[in-house]
């Protein structure tokens, strides 16, 4: 966008009784999004493919989380000075950060340390990562007191059961592709299970927010009517909800391709991806001045 | 000592005053507003009602902004003064979502007055290189404070709105202001502790 009329822009969204939210998901603000996605997406299938005994997939974890943090560093506006977020007594930012870290060197060794009391002590730095992680993304927009539709203990939760279901989703796409495991309906119920869990959630979420306060209440109507509502319905709802629970449902009264297994993973990363968005681009700031005319 | 600011809704005229005298002492870029008046027209003709609001960084002695840095860059200063530190800040803008009131700027570009035109030698001479990419905030002109001076806003109110002072002190003007007048803090249920105080219109 030109600066003056962003400029422009930016004069009327100040003087605006709901000011909306352009940092976070706008421009660069995109790659923050992209991070969170694939940082809960790394972090979740780590998780899985641990239990399993994947080792593809933990490949995978550790390249969906390294590319996590790239996109990280080039949303800030100095990315060279990464090192110095470590500020963890009060910031999930900083939080976030450590486990990142963390995981990424937990996870490494792991792939590289044979099998032994040090590769098991690495697993266990990488899950101790992971699970920083999964917490982290929810908490940073938690602590975002300027943007009560985010200012929730529930939004955490939220966030953390989409970093699971993204790792499972992930594994939905690689393990029939691979042909890693032979027998993946037990894979289907779980997913079905997340994805009906998550729009359960999603659904408490928005219900409650609608009734906290007038900037939460329009953030609500943004996403389901508003400058959000294209993404929310198509990718949230549409891929990450409908299709992974119609499939689900399909694999529970007789197993499915692994194909079709694999589009219902690729269905619902795009739904966890859209479910950020969508949540991020409906955040309204606490308005400072009742409506009027301006 | 707890630096804070009393704004009488009374006398404010919404001239600008605050706003423009803000953006010459510090030379803020376009889109960079550490003071700045909201205006509201309410009510239905006849009974219609013109509302001004200055704001500035209110300075709240819980800042989840300081709170919300994961570098420490967003700091408090001595007298519960909220500043950045430029140099250590990564631009996150973390700082930006936790402020309830709005008082954060983030700078993507050193971004010229006259588009096309190239910075004026006011521009030049104001912009410090280490403003790109980082978060901008009031920081109640500490540098003149410092000199025994207002803050430029309150310096330069042309109705006299605006009372800089120690709100530690039961004696200063604008403790006096607060206990006189009922002074109010704009949204204090959100539990941040705003060291700016307004003092009702009527």
């Amino acid at each position: 966008m030109q600066s003056a009329a962003r400029h422009d822009r930016l004069l009327a969204d100040l003087g605006a009784t709901f000011r909306p939210q352009r940092h976070w998901v706008e421009g660069r603000g995109v790659l923050l999004i992209l991070g969170h996605f694939l940082s809960g997406v790394g972090a979740g299938t780590w998780l899985f493919s641990l239990w399993l005994g994947y080792r593809p997939g933990l490949v995978l974890a550790v390249g969906a989380m390294a590319a996590a943090g790239l996109a990280h560093l080039f949303f800030l506006g100095h990315p060279e000075r990464f090192w110095r977020m470590l500020r963890v007594r009060t910031s999930w930012i900083a939080r976030g950060f450590v486990g990142m870290n963390l995981f990424m060197a937990g996870a490494v060794l792991t792939l590289l340390l044979p099998v032994g009391a040090l590769r098991s002590l690495a697993a266990a730095l990488a899950v101790a990562g992971a699970a920083i992680v999964i917490v982290y993304k929810g908490n940073v927009y938690a602590a975002s007191k300027g943007v009560p539709f985010w200012n929730s203990p529930l939004l955490p939760v939220l966030y953390a059961t989409y970093a699971i279901r993204g790792g499972l989703a992930l594994l939905l796409v690689a393990l029939p592709l691979s042909g890693g495991l032979a027998d993946t309906r037990w894979m289907e119920l779980i997913e079905l299970w997340v994805a009906v869990s998550a729009a359960v959630m999603l659904g408490f979420y928005l219900g409650v927010m609608r009734d906290t306060s007038p900037a939460a209440r329009r953030s609500v109507a943004e996403l389901t009517g508003g400058r959000a509502a294209l993404g929310f319905y198509l990718g949230t709802v549409g891929a990450g909800l409908v299709v992974p629970i119609l499939v689900g449902m399909a694999g529970v009264m007789g197993a499915l391709p692994g194909l079709a297994l694999a589009v219902t993973g690729a269905f619902s990363l795009a739904g966890d991806f859209f479910a950020k968005y969508a949540i991020a681009k409906a955040g309204i700031y606490v308005p400072l001045m009742p409506a009027g005319r301006i | 000592m707890r630096y804070g600011m009393v704004i009488d809704l009374k006398r404010c005229i919404g001239c600008y005053g605050c706003q423009l005298s803000c953006k010459a002492e510090h030379g803020t870029p376009p889109g960079v507003f550490f003071a700045r008046v909201v205006k509201r027209e309410l009510g239905t003709y006849p009974n219609t009602q013109l509302v001004f609001l200055p704001l500035l960084c209110f300075h709240c002695t819980d800042a989840p902004c300081v709170d919300a840095c994961p570098t420490g860059a967003s700091h408090y200063r001595e007298g519960g003064v909220v500043d950045v530190h430029k140099d250590m800040c990564v631009g996150c803008r973390a700082c930006i979502q936790a402020c309830p009131y709005g008082a954060r700027y983030y700078n993507e570009a050193e971004g010229e007055y006259y588009p096309g035109q190239g910075l004026t030698p006011f521009e030049h001479a104001k912009y410090s290189g280490e403003d790109v990419g980082v978060v901008m905030k009031c920081n109640f002109c500490i540098g003149r404070v410092e000199q025994g001076l207002d803050p430029a806003c309150v310096a330069n109110c042309a109705t006299r709105a605006r009372t800089f002072g120690d709100l530690d002190d039961p004696q200063s003007e604008v403790s006096h202001l607060i206990r006189l007048r009922g002074g109010e803090q704009l949204q204090p249920e959100l539990g941040t502790r705003p060291n700016v105080y307004y003092l009702p219109p009527a």
